[in-house]
């Protein structure tokens, strides 16, 4: 009597485990297809092998541990008023369940530490410098370069200037397959330079000086985004990206410098 | 034989509102505690519903970005500091003194004053919705300059959550005191039961780790008030300052939100299993381990600021997985050839062990720096921090309650409405935070008040807040459960579940000097000797 009185409940639980672990596993399966973005730069493309090993181990502790909870659950379920055997623990065992662990999170750290070396770039004296400040709540970005589009020294004031609003995002413009420096800065709160396609973000810290390089592959329109809280309207410092040929970018720097000339501005 | 019938001494009673105000017993005040901080848990809730409701669209104008921020600010701050943290100090206060055989904790009247710090710290940081600019709203994290920045609302907060560090620090030292002075005959520190050893490594780690927060509060407060420039550099101050501070406290307070509900799973899964726990000695020391590592990880929160020296800080964020498989893999140990039943304490228990899983292994995708340049400050954190705090604590939370009913109430909730309850927080868990992942990797960062659906992230978030009304369906059963119960008489044994540790010894509800005697110790599972008759021991 109180076996089958037990058994309605369990068969209940185990249907919903069974369901809901099923459910997940669809899920982790379908964040397998189409998870993260692949990314667009040499960086994003390291960084994305590493999540997909990183994900794979993940489905396989995942998997082969709640398997065993559900093999446990519905194997050694309760069938007579027999005590079970009182095991109070196996030192072997116990190595062996801290020593794989131990294993499996060296090999994950030494990984990400080969790509965080990979993509983590010395400064490159070739890349197109670009200033991005932070404020609230939208963007400024700034381009060192000449009217044809050739590099001019960081330092000097920049020569075409977009200031972004709520209304009218922003459209950061970057050429193809070239370095490319991005110097943060803020002068309020702290922001953070969020590129999705980039798999990347930084911080842009007031009082400190930020910088990475990132060398884009695949021409197109990104988004990016404030991923710092920054106060009322953090949620509206969105931007783009888009990533062009070196001669449509070239096209666009000669007319915005021609925009910019003091000649243009006469009325 | 000539008796003398005496009259039966009546002792001095209290009303009862002055009684449950000027209480010492430790019994009470975790009474008090439960009560206080299961309310701010449907505050909190409620206002995760609103979050819920204004992400459930896209370019949804329910809330104001003013109001969002306030909100799930207000969220996070009762959640993990009115919620989570003095409901572990709940069950710590009511069941600590039980299971180690003593009749109170070591320090009563500073209980009472631990108690008494902590819903006047609610009030008055919720009283932020009262004044001008509304609560604090720079998230729970409060990063500055943006703190210093923002209006009245924030000084209530650091006022409220500085209250309650102190709340916490002196209920810690108390504790440890307990645990240290009080066992009872026979009970050495390693036949101590494992809650007792969680919520002893919480203690330590709230007595090192809360100053360091109370410093970071007052720098902040004198940077709002009194002109200083901790963290505005526009002052010569140091922005990230702040943020290592407040981590230096906020990662090992995660696992002081975490730590005690481990230690009520593991006092659960032996009693349902009939088997002591896998590795008692393993699982102290891994305890010990987490908490120690838990001082060395504080800037995994702060890769991208550029300002942290990434592979260590990564290398120790991993390591702290391997005390948490071991963990896991005990409590799966204890399951093995275990003769296993199914009351609602362990549907809850074996829920935690499947979702805190979960929140284990997305941990290690930010502990690998170069993946988490992409996750961190997504909702993929967000994800995470729920399966580790909710399918991790509050699971463990409500094993805690229908495991502890019968014994602080005397009655025992229903089975039935018990495992409707179960399967309704379960499946809305899962709808509501797994989608929260691919959100996250498909690029929507956390804390927006709004976004657009070029992006198509509507759907997901749509079933994410389907899944939120579920949870909070699902506490309609628990509160029917309860009132049903207190409609019953007190019925319940001593021992109503076949349990291992002293709390189940004495009567239910036990007297206020909580035991007559105690038992011979000889293990950490006192009654279970007693049961089979035989000593024990490991």
């Amino acid at each position: 009597m109180p076996t089958t009185r037990m058994r309605r409940p369990l068969r209940r639980a185990l249907f919903l485990v069974s369901v809901a672990a099923l459910a997940l596993l669809t899920f982790a399966t379908a964040s397998a297809q189409s998870g993260q973005p692949k990314g667009i730069t040499d960086e994003a493309r390291d960084m994305h092998t590493l999540y997909v090993f990183t994900l794979v181990m993940a489905v396989v502790v995942f998997v082969l541990v709640e398997a065993a909870l559900v093999y446990a659950i519905v194997k050694f379920r309760k069938k007579n008023d027999v005590l079970p055997a009182q095991t109070h623990g196996s030192t072997i065992i116990e190595m062996i369940w801290t020593g794989i662990p131990v294993l499996i999170v060296i090999s994950l750290f030494t990984y990400s530490f080969i790509v965080l070396r990979n993509v983590e770039n010395d400064p490159n004296p070739a890349a197109v410098v670009i200033d991005v400040t932070g404020f609230q709540y939208q963007w400024e970005f700034a381009y060192h370069l000449d009217a044809k589009g050739a590099n001019l020294d960081p330092d000097s004031p920049p020569t075409i200037t977009q200031i972004g609003t709520a209304a009218d995002e922003p459209i950061l413009r970057i050429p193809v397959d070239e370095p490319i420096e991005f110097r943060l800065k803020s002068n309020d709160v702290i922001h953070s330079f969020y590129v999705r396609d980039f798999l990347y973000k930084l911080d842009v810290i007031p009082g400190r000086d930020n910088r990475f390089t990132v060398t884009a592959r695949e021409e197109g329109t990104y988004i990016g985004q404030c991923a710092e809280l920054c106060g009322l309207n953090h949620a509206l410092m969105r931007f783009q990206i888009e990533v062009m040929s070196r001669e449509k970018f070239n096209e666009w720097v000669a007319s915005e410098s021609a925009a910019a000339s003091p000649a243009a501005r006469v009325p | 034989m000539a008796t003398i019938t005496l009259p039966k001494a009546k002792g001095y009673e209290r009303p009862l509102i002055l009684d449950w105000i000027t209480t010492v017993d430790h019994k009470k005040l975790g009474i008090l505690y439960l009560y206080v901080s299961l309310f701010f848990f449907a505050v909190g809730g409620i206002l995760a519903l609103l979050v819920r409701t204004q992400l459930a669209v896209a370019d949804n104008t329910f809330l104001s970005n003013q109001a969002y921020n306030q909100i799930f600010t207000m969220h996070a701050s009762a959640m993990l500091f009115l919620f989570i943290i003095p409901i572990w100090a709940g069950f710590g206060n009511y069941v600590v003194p039980l299971q180690i055989g003593a009749p109170d904790m070591a320090f009563p009247r500073i209980n009472a004053l631990s108690f008494w710090l902590f819903p006047p710290a609610g009030i008055v940081m919720f009283s932020g919705f009262l004044v001008s600019g509304g609560s604090a709203s720079a998230g729970w994290t409060a990063y500055s300059p943006l703190a210093r920045t923002l209006g009245t609302g924030m000084d209530l907060w650091i006022i409220a959550v500085a209250m309650l560090g102190v709340s916490s620090t002196i209920g810690a030292a108390n504790f440890l005191v307990t645990m240290f002075r009080m066992r009872a005959p026979g009970m050495t520190m390693f036949r101590m039961p494992i809650f007792c050893w969680t919520v002893l490594v919480t203690s330590v780690l709230q007595l090192l780790a809360t100053p360091v927060l109370a410093s970071a509060l007052v720098m902040l407060f004198i940077d709002r008030n009194f002109g200083g420039n901790f963290f505005d550099p526009n002052g010569g101050g140091n922005a990230v300052l702040w943020q290592n501070v407040f981590w230096f406290y906020s990662h090992p307070a995660v696992y002081i939100m975490i730590l005690p509900g481990m230690g009520i799973i593991s006092e659960i899964l032996p009693v349902f299993s009939r088997k002591p726990l896998f590795g008692y000695k393993a699982f102290v020391f891994a305890t010990m381990g987490i908490g120690g590592l838990g001082f060395s990880v504080w800037a995994h929160h702060m890769f991208t600021t550029g300002a942290v020296l990434k592979p260590w800080f990564g290398f120790m964020t991993f390591m702290i997985g391997v005390p948490t498989g071991v963990k896991i893999f005990n409590w799966l140990g204890t399951l093995w050839r275990g003769s296993i039943t199914f009351e609602t304490p362990m549907l809850f228990a074996l829920g935690f062990l499947s979702m805190f899983l979960i929140g284990g292994i997305n941990g290690t995708f930010s502990a690998a720096v170069p993946v988490d340049f992409a996750l961190h400050d997504t909702y993929f954190v967000v994800a995470h921090i729920h399966y580790v705090l909710f399918g991790g604590s509050v699971f463990a939370v409500f094993a805690g309650l229908y495991y502890w009913f019968p014994k602080i109430w005397g009655r025992r909730l229903n089975e039935k409405l018990g495992q409707f309850h179960f399967a309704l927080m379960f499946i809305g868990f899962n709808l509501a935070f797994f989608p929260m992942h691919l959100l996250g990797l498909d690029g929507m960062p956390r804390r927006i008040a709004t976004y657009n659906d070029y992006n198509n992230w509507e759907l997901l978030n749509f079933i994410s807040t389907l899944g939120a009304m579920l949870i909070g369906v699902g506490m309609i059963p628990f509160i029917v459960n309860v009132v049903q119960a207190f409609m019953r008489p007190k019925d319940q044994p001593n021992d109503p579940w076949g349990a291992n540790t002293l709390e189940w010894w004495t009567t239910s509800p036990p007297p206020v000097h909580n035991f007559d005697d105690t038992p011979e110790i000889h293990s950490e599972r006192p009654l279970f000797d007693l049961r089979q008759g035989s000593p024990g021991g490991h």
